[in-house]
């Protein structure tokens, strides 16, 4: 097909052509095209079928408040659907398909559906599909879900590389219109650093679609040569395809910048950016947006907004139509008249609904004032109008002015509410604007060249002021203050045919009154009930039209009935940019142990412990089940020695002089009389008197301490205490700061503990049980002089110690470790053995502590010291957390010692039913023993402490099993504690 | 006795690539050590300043240097600075308490850190991609330092040169932070 409607003129490339298919028919245009503009070109007319009613649909506009022309764009995995041609660039190769049709798009089988609207009106859904009620799920639903919807995704993940970013700025300038560019112009020669955005790819805005001059320039140009100057400046930043999508708290800014989406190969590089953009003051300049007039059958393709037809034509060079007629309600609808017949169209009429004499227009024009357009005629596309009186007129396009709505969106974001304006009979931005948001330009209301200019001038002019700046002593831009009265008119009363309020819902004026009708009267009701306003356009061109007929139900002025107001994004943001590279693996960053890559070598299993990689357990050669390798290792353990990488647990370093004070007061108990090189286990509560946290902490000096925490509680301990210190106490002397990363920390646990670390730590640290016994802790040298240290404490319930040397040396250490442990038969152990050995010992762990259990539950009640107060003491002594039949951590062997017991079963007493009044606590953790040969469990339960072997029921109706188990001490190994004290 | 000492592994192996307008470096063989003030202590730490490193306290979001051997002072919260210092050892502390002695508390912060320097032309330009801090010239001077998050990381970043910057994160997650900062410098090649 050859170009049938390119006409001369306009700001495209015609050096540069570039072949796109829709459809998959080949169609040429040219650099500079967006896909529709193309397509116009092209003489196309048809360009998909509406959501409900799968009728014939044209481009409507020329921008992002299109609601018609919507395509799916690209193949395969690229494919990307309800995108608005409007605002596709055109690239060579571009294929782009029409959506929501059954078969070819001009004979869509789904058509059928627009005889059967007098079904289908707005909140049809609600009332019908009622009967029967069976049916709603297995029939009426997937029918109606597979015909509703309007492109497709490709069900593959999506290809394409996306991104964030930061940026900053004095004056963030939204929209590079006439508006915007004198605010830029004059914030940026004030030496402001100054971000001027805009969603088009040209910068100009409404200067490249219009004819009016500049300083005695064509605009399009004048735009073009300030656009350089701006570019030229260091303190300007240059955003085109970049759309303000949001304004949020304290001037931050949310905009997506389309990088690649103009090119047929992104070569690799992010398809879009989403910006955070943190400004010190902003200047809304995007603009207004035309709106259209409800008359029958106005949804035809070739029925346009008027400004639009002229942009395609001024800026596109391409004309919607050889024979355009006009239907306005203001003066700028005759500008487009005037401007497409200085083009050599043929222009049939300019149909006006305003009693006044006309304006100039075309030779050959039949002018109809105080009339309007009743009905269109044509099938897939329009062939002809008729008027109120009856009139009929041939055209081949309707170029409809229904008026300007000033882009007040982003004004809104922070709840403002828009004012109404009767003099341009539209919304325009109140006073609650968020903060450091001035507007300017049409966007305010201004809505010709020359008070644009005025206004975008004078607010970067102020507002560099204020910021501090020297605003240059130019003058405004000159330009000519163009026609544009307004009589508001919203709705031809006299049509029969169904008029079209918002063309992306296929919301007509019947639905509105339906709405009206049936007590949906509110705006908000309004939109719900009929869907006005919502999808892609978020009724850009239909939502004022709605309230207008709304209005004129009610009988109310439109700013008593109201308006809706605008949330973020202004138009639609991929959900991928959102995500931006947070995909994958890359979803978070992990944390690495120190012998990560050791273990990795040795073939561990690993398993994410909050951000960290923890080795799980190391297979050997011949396990092919994991409990092979815990039993194990657990057994190693406790036959000789066994080594786990214990540096994920969170360690704080504590100094100051009152360093033993603040102890005394974080933990419940005591600390103060901590010795030098002891180490002492605590327990933390929160103010609540509820367990927040265990860990033991060592006295290195007088004035230091080294606190350990759960891995899991690492931050979250650190900044409790950090509050402590600054708020709480702060007239202490303390000082913290994370030592988790300084230092690689390995346990090394087992009867030959002592001797395998004999042979790493120098001779002059004697480390015999004499002069190093259990819960000692000390600053040693390891391997010739490494500096390092020893902790003498056990979670394993074995003789065992913790040593620590700078994360360095970690890699090192481990290796060291298991080369001095050959000789005993070492093993490396992961976090299960880990957990078999604690469970074993009965030591408490997250599965415990969870959050809601006391001191009193975890059968440490007497650690809460009642010499000192301490975070929590007060609270603990409340009386509900110290009933008599309160839970308390006990061991679980099951009854029938083959039995497999699991963790979250329920405990309920012999002979009672497996129900939530019977519940009388839970198991947190299970283990199998390798060293008793069963399966052994922790958990709560009521009067747990008076209740040692009785049997009970552990319920798991979830996963359907109860077990008998019976009743017995935590502590499964040496419960005296003998071993860890040799 | 071991057989064999304990061989120093740099978090990320000494990492380099050059982007021709960007050269991405770990910075190995520096200590850092956290300096607090006691409390009411600040007179006399600032006089054991002046005189052993000839260098004043610095600000916070600040850095000083000292006029003896070049040790960097990073002002990182009130009450809290690092020393940064060329040393490959491990008794970074002592070399600090040896000058200013019980003036301060000291933690050595050698092994907790990564440091990553980005340095060339296109440096603020990747930087725009994770760094939520404004570095502009203007408003992040040669010698300035803050702590932000980049990629939901911890990090402190500072300025050591016109087109250089210093950034110091996490030893444990020293390969996720290498890759955000990669990923930032191939998103914008």
């Amino acid at each position: 097909m050859t170009q049938s409607n390119r006409i001369k003129g306009g700001v495209i490339d015609r050096a540069k052509t570039l072949s796109f298919f829709f459809n998959d028919q080949r169609l040429d245009g040219h650099a500079g095209d967006t896909l529709a503009s193309a397509l116009i070109a092209n003489g196309v007319k048809l360009v998909g079928r509406s959501f409900k009613y799968h009728r014939p649909r044209g481009i409507f506009s020329a921008g992002s408040e299109e609601p018609n022309a919507l395509v799916q764009l690209r193949r395969g995995t690229f494919q990307e659907p309800n995108t608005r041609a409007t605002v596709a660039e055109l690239f060579d190769g571009l294929c782009a398909t029409s959506q929501n049709h059954r078969g070819p798009l001009k004979y869509d089988l789904l058509a059928v559906n627009d005889l059967f609207s007098p079904f289908l009106s707005a909140g049809f859904y609600y009332k019908t599909f009622m009967w029967p009620k069976a049916f709603w799920e297995k029939l009426y639903e997937p029918i109606i879900r597979s015909s509703a919807g309007l492109g497709r995704l490709s069900g593959k993940a999506d290809p394409d590389v996306y991104d964030k970013g930061f940026l900053h700025c004095d004056v963030l300038i939204i929209g590079a219109g006439p508006a915007g560019l004198a605010a830029a112009l004059t914030a940026a020669r004030s030496g402001a650093r100054v971000i001027l955005a805009d969603e088009d790819f040209r910068l100009g805005g409404r200067l490249n679609a219009e004819t009016l001059e500049v300083g005695g320039a064509n605009g399009a140009d004048w735009a073009a040569g300030t656009v350089s100057e701006l570019s030229s400046m260091e303190n300007v930043r240059l955003l085109t395809r970049t759309t303000v999508y949001g304004a949020y708290d304290h001037g931050v800014y949310g905009a997506l910048e389309r990088k690649t989406d103009h090119l047929s190969d992104s070569g690799g590089r992010p398809r879009q950016v989403l910006w955070r953009i943190y400004s010190k003051a902003a200047i809304l300049c995007a603009g207004s947006t035309e709106r259209s007039i409800a008359f029958g059958n106005n949804d035809r393709p070739g029925v346009m907004m008027a400004g639009s037809v002229r942009a395609y034509a001024n800026r596109w060079a391409a004309t919607p139509g050889k024979r355009v007629a006009i239907f306005t309600n203001n003066d700028d609808g005759w500008r487009t008249a005037t401007d497409l017949a200085s083009r050599g169209i043929d222009i049939s009429a300019v149909i006006d609904t305003r009693d006044r004499p006309p304006l100039e227009a075309p030779a050959g024009a039949l002018v109809a004032m105080g009339s309007a357009v009743a009905d269109t005629k044509g099938r897939h596309g329009i062939s002809a109008v008729t008027l109120t009186n009856g009139q009929t007129i041939d055209c081949d396009c309707l170029a409809v002015a229904g008026g300007w709505n000033p882009n007040v969106h982003l004004t809104c974001h922070q709840r403002g509410r828009p004012e109404w304006r009767e003099d341009i009979a539209a919304f325009v931005p109140g006073n609650d604007l968020p903060a450091g948001m001035s507007v300017a330009g049409a966007a305010n209301g201004a809505m010709t060249l020359s008070a644009a200019f005025k206004e975008g001038h004078e607010r970067a002019g102020s507002i560099a002021g204020d910021l501090g700046f020297k605003p240059s002593e130019t003058a405004p831009p000159k330009a000519e203050d163009e026609a544009a009265e307004i009589t508001a008119f919203w709705h031809v009363g006299q049509s029969k045919a169904r008029a079209w309020i918002d063309q992306q819902n296929d919301v007509t004026a019947k639905d509105v009154k339906l709405s009206h009708k049936e007590g949906y009267r509110s705006v908000e009701h309004l939109k719900r009930y009929t869907t006005l306003g919502m999808a892609t356009d978020q009724g850009k061109t239909a939502n004022m039209l709605g309230l207008a007929v709304m209005a004129e139900c009610t009988g109310k002025s439109i700013p008593e009935t109201g308006t809706t107001i605008f949330r973020p994004p202004y138009s639609p943001v991929p959900i991928g940019a959102f995500a931006g590279r947070a995909r994958g693996k890359d979803f978070r960053p992990t944390r690495l142990t120190p012998s990560h890559q050791w273990a990795e070598e040795q073939g561990a299993t690993f398993v994410e412990t909050g951000q960290w990689l923890r080795a799980q357990w190391f297979p050997q050669s011949g396990e092919t089940h994991w409990r092979q390798s815990v039993d194990r290792e657990a057994l190693q353990v406790r036959s000789t020695v066994g080594i786990c990488d214990v540096t994920t647990l969170g360690k704080i370093d504590i100094q100051g002089r009152d360093a033993a004070e603040f102890l005394n007061r974080a933990y419940a108990n005591g600390f103060a009389k901590l010795a030098v090189g002891k180490t002492r286990y605590g327990l933390m509560l929160r103010e609540d008197g509820v367990a927040m946290d265990d860990g033991t902490t060592a006295r290195l000096s007088e004035t230091h301490f080294v606190m350990t925490t759960t891995t899991a509680n690492a931050v979250g301990v650190f900044r409790h205490l950090e509050f402590c210190r600054q708020c709480l106490w702060p007239g202490m002397d303390v000082h913290l700061i994370s030592a988790t990363e300084q230092w690689a920390q390995y346990a090394v646990a087992g009867p030959k503990a002592r001797d395998l670390l004999r042979k790493v730590i120098d001779p002059e640290f004697d480390i015999s049980n004499e002069a190093f016994p259990f819960m000692g802790c000390g600053e040693i040298t390891v391997c010739g002089g490494t500096p390092g240290r020893l902790f003498r404490i056990s979670f394993s319930g074995e003789l065992a110690y913790e040593i620590a040397v700078p994360t360095r040396y970690g890699d090192a250490m481990i290796k060291a470790l298991m080369k001095a442990g050959e000789e005993f038969g070492a093993v490396a152990y992961g976090t299960e053995a880990l957990g078999v050995l604690r469970i074993e010992k009965g030591h408490a762990a997250g599965n415990e502590l969870t959050g809601q259990t006391t001191a009193q539950d975890l059968g440490m009640g007497r650690m809460v010291s009642k010499k000192k107060d301490s975070i929590g003491n007060t609270l603990s002594e409340r009386p509900d957390l110290n009933r008599e039949d309160g839970l308390t951590l006990v061991g679980f062997v099951p009854a029938n010692r083959g039995d497999e017991l699991k963790a979250g079963a329920h405990f309920v007493s012999k002979g009672k039913a497996a129900t939530t009044e019977n519940d009388e606590g839970w198991m947190t953790s299970v283990a199998y023993s390798p060293s008793l040969g069963h399966s052994i469990g922790l958990g709560f339960i009521k009067r747990g402490h008076e209740r040692t072997g009785e049997v009970v029921q552990a319920a798991d109706p979830l996963r359907g099993s109860n077990t008998d188990v019976e009743i017995v001490s935590p502590h499964f190994i040496d419960p005296e504690g003998e071993r860890l004290r040799v | 006795m071991s057989e064999a000492t304990l061989k120093a592994r740099s978090p990320l192996d000494n990492f380099h690539q050059d982007f021709g307008n960007l050269e991405i470096r770990e910075v190995t063989g520096l200590a850092l050590v956290s300096i607090a003030t006691p409390l009411g202590g600040e007179t006399q730490l600032e006089g054991a300043m002046a005189s052993a490193y000839k260098a004043e306290l610095p600000r916070v979001g600040t850095s000083t240097v000292s006029g003896v051997d070049d040790t960097r002072f990073l002002g990182l919260q009130p009450g809290q600075m690092f020393a940064m210092f060329a040393h490959d050892g491990d008794r970074a502390v002592e070399f600090v308490s040896k000058k200013l002695g019980e003036n301060g508390y000291y933690t050595d912060q050698s092994d907790s850190w990564v440091f990553i320097q980005l340095s060339g032309t296109a440096a603020r330009t990747a930087l725009e991609r994770i760094c939520p801090i404004d570095i502009h010239a203007d408003a992040f001077p040669i010698g300035a330092v803050t702590r932000t998050v980049m990629e939901h990381l911890g990090t402190i970043i500072t300025r050591t040169g016109e087109d250089t910057f210093v950034l110091i994160s996490a030893r444990s997650s020293a390969k996720s932070f290498l890759h955000a900062v990669l990923t930032s410098v191939n998103n914008v090649q």
